[in-house]
């Protein structure tokens, strides 16, 4: 019975409590037995009651009968129902009207008495039946224990009712008035209408005669109540079960939420908790992780760095003006503030900020589109985005990285996010996009946010034309990354307020941890949260996080258990640049502040040894750091590049040996990585950076540079090989055979460069000697030969030279060598004018050979003379010859036998003689002498071939 | 007109001017009609290209010297696109398949099947293989070598591989196995003279004995660059003149300043100067074991005897480093980091012996 009423009602209970357990007025006869224990109960009772109450009110019967009727076995017990069942007109209510037939009546009656029936068991229908069977039993309990009483009454009432029942009605018309009516078969029968006094003595005669009959020992009415009452009490005591149960459930929920804000409330509820089991209460209470729990919900709660929140909060307020319509602070009174701060603190403001820029654009928009928070995990950026967004009366709309960040779907959520707003529910603050976790994002994704922050910039002017297309951006955008440094996020940082998280302070967040603590009675004193703090390097999830983990198992957390917890250690990824730092530096040793006395006196000396300056510690910390942070090569050209920079002692070199024999070490197996793909190697090269850090680590080092040296050399020497590939690639065939790159390099290009630079006199050429002569031309076969000449360029400083092309000088001239001697500027361009010549010259060479190769062993054969007259024949001499017909293709029959259709013989007989005819004419006009004619304006008119050799 | 290299080089067999009794043992090679696969090593300069093609023309005629210049496509599995570029004559086909990088196995398989697979359709007037001339055998990889040792037995009948290389220590012994080895000694000095004297003779010019002398001891008894630098000398001024220095490459002259800069000064300040320079080598396309031969010759001339020893010990071993490792600049720096420590000691053991 109890499951299937909570069943039944677990809807409505809910709705009941969630709305409003206060505010229901309690009825004022339940026991009060606790405010919440009446929650659910009371309206329902209220209702029935009220129900009950009113249709008392209009009407006694109705309701009477209401009780009485609807169970099936009830009416037996109820004297007054059972006469208006059996249609006694006097049993009707005297409102009804006497005139009306007895039947007549009944039937109305049941009809406007089942209306209100139904109505209510609509609404309250189960209640009733709960009730009814609550007096059902009640009833059958009483009946057993006067059962004989009951049976007489019975009797006695039976004949009562026969009594009155005779002279209702009559079968032949009555004497004195009457009404006549149909019967239950159907015949007439007549009905004598009674005065009303007559009437109403009777009643209050049969009233009298029901109460002097006594049925009962008590009374219906008061039966019933009683009835009523003992259901109302049963009904309420379930109802407190179940509400304490869900009240229960309820608590943890709300805990969660409200623990920050009420702790009295809390501390109440703990009261109440304590006398349950303890894990009871942990499981329940660990439902929720306490990083949900405990994050700031307001401003003012944040744990970040002020002055950071500060100017997040400032450059959201700039948008004020296009967002809102407000005016923006008084950049004056700002810029006096900032001129004053940057006196207190320079350093800290060059650090951390880069400051907000004031000025608004002529959209008046800030200069700077995007804030970009930056810092390592844990530091609340993606929170301080959401709470400063809030606090400035935004919507927030986050992106983030488990987000599909494809470019179309980026696009269009930026879009919709600066766009739109949102227009069915009833939030109508603008929206604010919160873009996580961004540095993760694909290059061309940030593209998209780029154009839409370039575009509104540069397209002002052509904006009118696609204004459809191309929105302004007129709501701030929030991006919140890990690390800045990501290439794509490299254009997006110059357009960007960039906000560097520093570290959250200890002490800072130490006393947070501490309020957590206190409010989730886990024992812990304030130097284990800061031991805590240290370890995590004050990421407070992860510092949250593993004060859940603890206190699952224990209900302290003590120094120690810090020190030798294997949890909360971050696998965190530093910057390259952190990482050099760190291993060029000697850790500062830091006191140990976390060594209790309990500590202490029990002889834990070992705890104190292992600080952070201890050699183990120091292997311990660069290796891990190492490993954590991958790019082995990277780490180690960078340990390259600057280890020679780090001032150590090492008189007698040996540091330098040793550091250089792990480089060569480590390249090794850099090579048999590459070479292998063998991947087991790479466990080795985080070694590399920790012999480095033993040997090399300062106090105070110098700044470490980024590596670019061997990325410069590479870029050199590719350039150098393309030089030298692209003067083998056309070199003469058989020079090309005897040399390659290295001996270009090595040997040949040197004195060669030296060869090439005779003395020669700055005159013209023809003036020139034999010998003269003969040298130069000796210097142009070598350029050709070695695909050389000489270029003319232009100088920065507006001269023009000539130089080597390609630029063998570049190739094997190095910094400090002598200048070699150079050839005069008329001596370079006479050579390269020479060159040139020569090649044309040997291009026309090679022609002339080929077309006389061809027409040598055409001469002696003149069958092909066609042919020969084909490549001599001037080009205005060329006509225009009708394609020859192709002979068509013997067709041959099945048979194979060969078919000559007639025209064939007709045109082979033709094709012979105009043959004949054509060779003949041909022969002719080459014979013949060649006439010019000139035709003034036709260029074409003259045509002769001239060959190079004849101009030179 | 061209080089004196090229102008003078000789043609056939029988005009090689030094290691003739080898000229002489290729001539009966070749006169027997065929010959097993070469590998032809020897220090750059000594003359192997010279040889082999000598060799060539002796086999097939004036014909192997009509050479062209053809440009072969070649497709990796991985669908990456190959172009090289190989010399071919009717007879022959030279292709240095380390101008590709790693990819050169592709270019051993597809190159030498192309060539091989196609017989000679005349074979009663030509020899019935043609040849293949690899170079720089010594920088092909180790799986493009793998793939050769079976080409070479597989087309026997139709191709001959003659090899070339400088040192047949990066040859796999399988392929040394498959080769008849010919080692091309340098010239000596006096060879060297020899020839310098010949050309000059032909040229019109007299050389005196001790100009050609120097000339020989600069080259580093390189033939290639003894010429070179004789033609040099000769533009620069004529009449030869003994007492001139003859120009070196500029290499060399950087090479040796870095040297003096190493003996002079022994700290990491000096070595990260060092390294600069080492830096500028190599992006000249200065081989980095040349550099560490150069290096080790003009520090040798500041040692003593016992230390002589050291030094060229451990010279040995970075040398070997480089040859395993990836970047040379590592273990030329750490040659120098470990000559600069023997030095230092040294010349401290010597003040301490003063006192």
């Amino acid at each position: 019975m109890d499951d299937s009423f909570e069943l039944e009602y677990a809807d409505e209970l809910d709705a009941l409590d969630i709305v409003n357990d206060e505010d229901v007025v309690p009825p004022p006869y339940s026991p009060p037995k606790s405010k919440r224990s009446l929650v659910f109960a009371t309206p329902k009772e209220g209702r029935v009651k009220a129900n009950s109450l009113a249709q008392d009110d209009k009407q006694k019967r109705p309701k009477s009968m209401l009780v009485g009727l609807t169970p099936p076995s009830s009416p037996e017990f109820d004297p007054v129902d059972d006469i208006g069942n059996r249609k006694r007109l006097q049993s009707s209510p005297s409102t009804e009207g006497d005139e009306i037939d007895g039947a007549v009546m009944d039937s109305q009656m049941s009809t406007s008495n089942k209306r209100p029936r139904l109505t209510e068991e609509n609404c309250l229908q189960s209640d009733v039946d709960m009730s009814a069977d609550a007096a059902v039993d009640f009833i059958r309990q009483y009946r057993g224990a006067k059962g004989l009483q009951r049976s007489d009454a019975r009797d006695a009432a039976t004949l009562v009712k026969n009594d009155l029942e005779r002279p209702k009605v009559h079968k032949h018309i009555p004497k004195g008035d009457f009404m006549s009516t149909l019967g239950y078969e159907g015949q007439r029968v007549y009905m004598q209408l009674w005065d009303e006094d007559v009437l109403e003595s009777e009643l209050s005669s049969f009233e009298k005669d029901s109460r002097h009959l006594n049925l009962l020992p008590t009374p219906v009415c008061i039966l019933k109540e009683q009835i009523e009452d003992l259901h109302t009490r049963k009904v309420i005591e379930e109802a407190d079960e179940i509400h304490e149960s869900l009240r229960r459930q309820l608590d943890t929920m709300e805990d969660d939420e409200c623990i920050g804000i009420d702790e009295t409330s809390e501390t109440n509820d703990n009261g109440r908790e304590k006398e349950k089991d303890d894990i009871d209460i942990l499981s329940e209470e660990l439902k929720s992780l306490w990083v949900e729990k405990y994050a700031p919900r307001k401003y003012t709660e944040l744990l970040s760095e002020e002055s950071i929140n500060r100017s997040l909060l400032h450059w959201l307020k700039l948008w004020d003006y296009v967002v809102f319509g407000k005016d923006v602070p008084k950049p004056m009174k700002k810029g006096a503030n900032k001129l004053k701060k940057e006196k207190e603190a320079p350093f800290k403001n060059k650090k951390f900020l880069s400051e907000v820029a004031e000025q608004l654009d002529k959209h008046h928009r800030p200069e700077q589109k995007i804030a970009l928070l930056c810092g390592p995990p844990g530091l609340g950026k993606t929170t301080l985005a959401h709470i400063v967004a809030k606090h400035a009366g935004y919507n927030v709309v986050e992106m983030n990285a488990s987000d599909d960040r494809s470019v179309d779907v980026f696009r269009n959520k930026i879009e919709s996010a600066t766009q739109m707003k949102s227009v069915m529910e009833a939030d109508p603050r603008p929206n604010c996009l919160v873009i996580d976790e961004i540095d993760g994002a694909p290059a061309p994704a940030i593209n998209v946010l780029l154009n839409l922050i370039k575009r509104t910039d540069v397209d002002a002017a052509s904006e009118k034309k696609k204004k459809k297309k191309e929105e302004l951006l007129l709501r701030p955008i929030i991006c919140v990354c890990n690390d800045q440094y990501v290439p794509a996020l490299r254009q997006l940082r110059q357009m960007a307020l960039i906000l560097n998280f520093p570290q959250t302070e200890s002490s800072k967040l130490a006393s947070r941890l501490h309020e957590v603590v206190k409010l989730e009675r886990l024992k812990a004193d304030l130097n284990a949260l800061l031991a805590l703090c240290e370890r995590t390097d004050n990421d407070i999830r992860s510092c949250l996080n593993t004060l859940q983990f603890v206190r699952q198992n224990h209900k302290e957390l003590t120094l120690r258990d810090v020190q030798t917890m294997s949890v909360g250690q971050k696998d965190s990824q530093k910057s390259l640049f952190s990482v050099w730092n760190d291993i060029f530096t000697m850790p500062r040793p830091k006191k140990n502040r976390f060594v209790s006395i309990h500590d202490l006196a029990e002889g834990k000396q070992d705890t104190l040894q292992v600080n952070n300056i201890s050699p183990s510690a120091r292997f311990q910390h660069i290796l891990d750091m190492c490993q954590a942070a991958g790019e082995t090569d990277r780490v180690m050209q960078g340990i390259h590049e600057n280890y020679l920079e780090a001032k150590a002692k090492d008189p007698h070199l040996f540091g330098l040996n040793i550091a250089n024999d792990w480089l060569c070490f480590s390249d090794c197996i850099n090579q048999y990585i590459a070479r292998n793909q063998d991947f087991s190697m790479l466990k080795f090269s985080s070694y590399l950076p920790v012999t480095f850090h033993f040997l090399y680590a300062t106090y105070n080092p110098s700044r470490v540079q980024f590596p670019h040296e061997q990325f410069e050399a590479k870029q050199k020497q590719q350039k150098t090989l393309n030089l030298l590939n692209s003067l083998l690639s056309d070199m003469a065939p058989l020079t090309q055979k005897f040399t390659n790159s290295t001996s270009l390099t090595l040997d040949l290009l040197s004195p060669m460069l030296d060869i090439l630079q005779p003395t020669m006199r700055p005159v013209n050429t023809q003036l020139y000697s034999s010998k003269e002569k003969e040298d130069l031309s000796n210097v142009v076969n070598i350029m050709i030969a070695y695909n050389m000449t000489y270029h003319q360029e232009k100088t920065p400083d507006g001269q023009y030279v000539y130089a080597l092309d390609p630029n063998m000088e570049e190739v094997i001239k190095f910094p400090g060598s002598k200048q070699r001697k150079q050839l005069t500027y008329g001596a370079k361009q006479m050579i390269a004018r020479e060159i040139a010549l020569e090649k044309m010259r040997r291009a026309e060479n090679a022609r002339t050979k080929e077309a006389k190769a061809e027409v040598l062993p055409t001469t002696p054969t003149s069958v092909i003379e066609k042919n020969k007259s084909k490549s001599t024949v001037p080009n205005h001499l060329q006509k225009l010859e009708a394609k020859s017909i192709v002979p068509q293709k013997a067709s041959i029959n099945f048979f194979g036998n060969l078919v000559r259709t007639k025209r064939e013989k007709n045109e082979a007989k033709a094709s012979e003689a105009g043959e004949m005819k054509q060779d003949k004419s041909k022969r002719e006009l080459l014979d013949t002498v060649i006439w010019f004619h000139f035709k003034e304006g036709f260029s074409n008119a003259v045509r002769r071939n001239v060959k190079v050799e004849d101009l030179l | 007109m061209s080089l004196w290299v090229d102008k003078y080089r000789p043609a056939s067999l029988a005009k090689l001017d030094y290691h003739k009794d080898q000229a002489a043992h290729l001539k009966k090679l070749v006169e027997g009609g065929d010959f097993p696969h070469l590998l032809v090593y020897g220090p750059s300069g000594a003359g192997k290209k010279t040889r082999i093609m000598c060799t060539l023309r002796e086999l097939y005629g004036p014909g192997v010297e009509k050479l062209r210049i053809e440009q072969s496509h070649f497709t990796t599995p991985s669908n990456k696109k190959l172009e090289i570029s190989t010399i071919s004559s009717n007879y022959h086909i030279e292709v240095n398949p380390s101008d590709v990088g790693h990819n050169d196995r592709v270019v051993i398989q597809e190159l030498i099947k192309n060539v091989a697979q196609v017989n000679q359709l005349d074979t009663s007037t030509q020899k019935n293989f043609k040849v293949v001339v690899l170079t720089e055998v010594d920088r092909l990889s180790k799986e493009a070598q793998h793939a050769l040792r079976r080409t070479m037995e597989k087309y026997m009948a139709t191709c001959r591989l003659i090899l070339c290389c400088n040192s047949t220590s990066k040859v796999i012994p399988a392929i040394r196995s498959r080769c008849l080895g010919l080692r091309v000694a340098a010239p000596t000095i006096d060879e060297i003279c020899q020839i310098l004297t010949t050309v000059c003779k032909k040229e019109g010019l007299t050389i005196p004995r001790e100009m050609a002398e120097k000339v020989a001891e600069k080259s580093g008894r390189n033939l290639r660059r003894a010429l070179l630098m004789c033609e040099a000398c000769r533009v620069q001024q004529y009449p030869f003149n003994p007492e001139r220095d003859v120009s070196e490459p500029d290499w060399e002259i950087y090479l040796r300043e870095t040297a003096t800069l190493i003996a002079q000064q022994q700290s990491p300040k000096r070595l990260l100067e060092v390294r600069g320079r080492l830096y500028e080598l190599l992006t000249h396309c200065i081989p980095p074991d040349v550099i560490m031969k150069g290096l080790l010759k003009e520090l040798l001339q500041v040692c003593d005897g016992q230390m002589k020893a050291e030094v060229v010990q451990n010279a040995a071993y970075y040398e070997h480093r480089l040859q395993q490792g990836q970047k040379a600049i590592y273990h030329l720096e750490a040659f120098v980091a470990k000559f600069m420590a023997i030095y230092k000691r040294f010349l401290e053991e010597g003040i301490a012996d003063i006192f």
